[in-house]
């Protein structure tokens, strides 16, 4: 397990990570979101030592990190690179070497790897002339070379296509196994789709934190009721809040007032064709939290 | 973090890859041809120029005048090795002036009613001249000793006269001078065509960003080992290369003189290379963490770039003085001692200083240039000047 304990970092007189604390657990996908500059990449430079924090710890398993357990993280940059002019193969066995592999199971994993995403035939070529989504394929396999212990990884989908975004989506899970990683991304539906946990930073501060499930769960209830008349006369009862009424069609947030109640009530004063339980999306919490 | 037992031997990993981009890169093939190619030039025609053969040709109409030119070869020879004379046998006087004439004889020895006469088309090389003159004297001397019964070797005891000189190796002062300035020169390429390559790769990495992955992988001085490794172990090489074709260029053409002289003065400037290049390298290498891209290379390579040519232009045109001060400035001196070892014989102290001050030197840039390195190689964005880089450093 990953944890972050009271990070902080300060440029100058600008605190840009304040006090920041979340876990990223084994086997579980940890969306971190927020809007630009909301420290997201000072977090994860942090995290994998780039960047000296100001204040505060990275755990690993309970106890302040090592210099040799950072080393065995995977990590991609929210600044992509590679050697432009050197081959695919190549580097990707320079790295895994870096990150301590031996040169044989450096080779191995790298030929693997590039099976796996589809890139055998171009080992040999120069990285530039790769397309681009291919070039990311490559960061990817960079970060996963030397089989790493756990996944930091700065906006993994930005600039890809959305045929490529989905196969990121599949390679990351694929891989991921039973690795804590942490992923941040501005595509709050990608995250929805992707992440078991999340994060959420506004200003520097964690604003909401925990598994994507119970972020959904403490917001109150919402549902969408289709009546067969105007449903207008919502708005005066007492109980619940109107949040949008059209025609037909309202959708509520219940406050003293149970489900079954709501039903009785409606079934009461009109024709009821639908009441449903609204799942509020992850983007909604979002704009809440960093409201 | 440099503590760390497994990554202390990363930047063997990073010295291999820098290794093997440069040697795969062509401006390194081509400079280290045309380079051994320029040494081997050198040497031919230091040999060409200074230790060429004279092949005289004297035309002669009888044999007494043969035997003549054949005692002033060996009179010649013992003047300058170099020189051999042979007769040419002609039917008369005005074939023998013919050939003078035409070129095919250096000059022609006859015998005139006033005795023996050296004649020449418009001037007469002056070894010859002097040998073919002192042949035909003690040739006229012996024969009329004999004729008048006088004992020729007594008449000649004590009238010889010998020949020492104090400075014996003076005349090798050319050859001395244009090795010196070949020193210097391949110094000044080599260091400069290595220091920016070490320059540039940094930059690279930081253009690229994959220096972000880097840092995460290994401590970044054993980024900085791993350059400054690969790159002077095949800056010296290369040097080692030119020493090594210049002294098979020196046996090949026959100049052991040469190699007596500038011998010893060549392993020095091995030596000296080596440390003059690692002082530099760390000082090359904080000039591409200081670049954002490569444009701004050529100003953050300034200072190395001026302290690699302003020994080059000392040594090419200073005066005697200058450069023996500066000979023992450190890292300067890296280039401009084993220079002044081969123009001149140089006090050992002063090897000494220079060698010693370069070590110091080294050690101590090394230090400092791995702080400025560690501060801002992940500082992307702008351009960071020596002074603010110094600042970080503290």
């Amino acid at each position: 397990m990953l944890t972050v304990e009271s990070l902080t970092r300060a440029f100058g007189d600008t605190v840009v990570v304040d006090d920041v604390s979340f876990q990223v657990r084994p086997g579980r996908m940890t969306g971190f979101v927020g809007a630009n500059g909301a420290g997201k990449t000072t977090t994860m430079r942090m995290m994998m030592g780039v960047l000296a924090p100001t204040s505060g710890r990275v755990l690993w398993d309970g106890h302040d990190v090592t210099a040799a357990e950072r080393r065995r993280f995977g990590y991609m940059p929210e600044e992509r690179g590679l050697y432009p002019r050197m081959a695919v193969a190549d580097q990707l066995v320079y790295f895994a070497r870096l990150h301590g592999m031996d040169a044989p199971s450096a080779r191995a994993r790298t030929a693997d790897l590039l099976e796996h995403f589809g890139l055998s035939e171009r080992a040999g070529d120069l990285l530039d002339t790769l397309s681009l989504g291919n070039q990311q394929r490559v960061q990817i396999a960079a970060a996963l070379v030397h089989e790493p212990t756990a996944l930091v990884l700065d906006e993994p989908f930005s600039g890809l296509d959305p045929l490529a975004v989905d196969s990121m989506v599949d390679l990351l899970r694929d891989e991921a196994g039973t690795l804590p990683v942490l992923f941040s991304s501005h595509q709050l539906d990608l995250v929805e789709r992707l992440c078991d946990d999340l994060v959420v930073l506004s200003r520097g501060r964690v604003v909401a934190s925990g598994s994507a499930d119970a972020l959904r769960g403490s917001a109150r209830e919402r549902h969408r009721v289709r009546l067969g008349g105007d449903a207008a006369w919502l708005r005066d009862v007492r109980g619940l809040t109107v949040l949008d009424a059209d025609g037909p069609t309202a959708l509520l947030e219940l406050e003293d007032l149970a489900v079954a109640e709501l039903v009785r009530l409606l079934t009461e004063r009109a024709d009821v064709l639908e009441v449903a339980t609204v799942r509020q999306p992850l983007s909604e919490i979002f704009r809440e939290v960093t409201r | 973090m440099s503590t760390d037992p497994s990554t202390r031997g990363m930047w063997r990993v990073v010295a291999q890859r820098e290794a093997s981009v440069q040697v795969r890169q062509k401006s390194f093939r081509w400079s280290t041809v045309i380079s051994v190619l320029g040494v081997v030039l050198f040497v031919v025609g230091l040999h060409w120029f200074q230790g060429r053969d004279q092949d005289r040709t004297v035309a002669v109409v009888d044999a007494e005048a043969a035997a003549i030119v054949s005692s002033a070869a060996d009179v010649a020879r013992a003047a300058d090795d170099r020189v051999s004379v042979e007769s040419e046998q002609h039917d008369d006087v005005a074939a023998a002036e013919d050939a003078v004439r035409d070129g095919d004889a250096d000059a022609a020895l006859v015998l005139t009613t006033e005795g023996w006469e050296v004649v020449g088309d418009r001037d007469v090389d002056s070894t010859l001249s002097t040998s073919l003159s002192v042949a035909a004297r003690s040739a006229a001397l012996e024969a009329n000793a004999s004729a008048q019964d006088v004992d020729l070797a007594a008449l000649e005891s004590g009238a010889a006269v010998g020949e020492r000189l104090l400075d014996p190796t003076a005349d090798e002062s050319g050859t001395r001078q244009a090795v010196s300035f070949v020193f210097v020169l391949l110094f000044f390429l080599t260091a400069i065509g290595f220091g920016m390559a070490i320059a540039g790769s940094v930059t690279q990495e930081k253009e690229s960003r994959v220096v972000e992955i880097l840092a995460a992988a290994v401590p970044i001085r054993q980024l900085l080992w791993g350059k400054i490794a690969a790159n002077t172990v095949l800056a010296v090489g290369q040097v080692v290369l030119y020493a090594v074709a210049g002294v098979a260029a020196l046996l090949a053409t026959g100049q052991r003189g040469v190699l007596d002289v500038v011998g010893t003065p060549l392993l020095w400037y091995v030596l000296f290379f080596l440390v003059g290049f690692v002082a530099l390298a760390s000082l090359w290498s904080v000039a591409g963490s200081l670049a954002s891209r490569q444009q701004d290379l050529q100003s953050t390579t300034l200072p190395a770039q001026l302290l690699v040519m302003g020994p080059y232009f000392l040594a090419v045109l200073g005066g005697e003085q200058l450069k023996t001060i500066f000979s023992m400035v450190p890292v300067v001196s890296s280039m401009m001692m084993p220079a002044r070892m081969a123009e001149t014989d140089v006090p050992w102290w002063q090897v000494a200083v220079a060698l010693g001050g370069t070590v110091l030197a080294a050690i101590v840039l090394v230090r400092i240039g791995a702080r400025v390195y560690e501060r801002t190689l992940l500082r992307t964005g702008d351009k960071i000047s020596y002074r603010e880089a110094l600042r970080l450093a503290e």
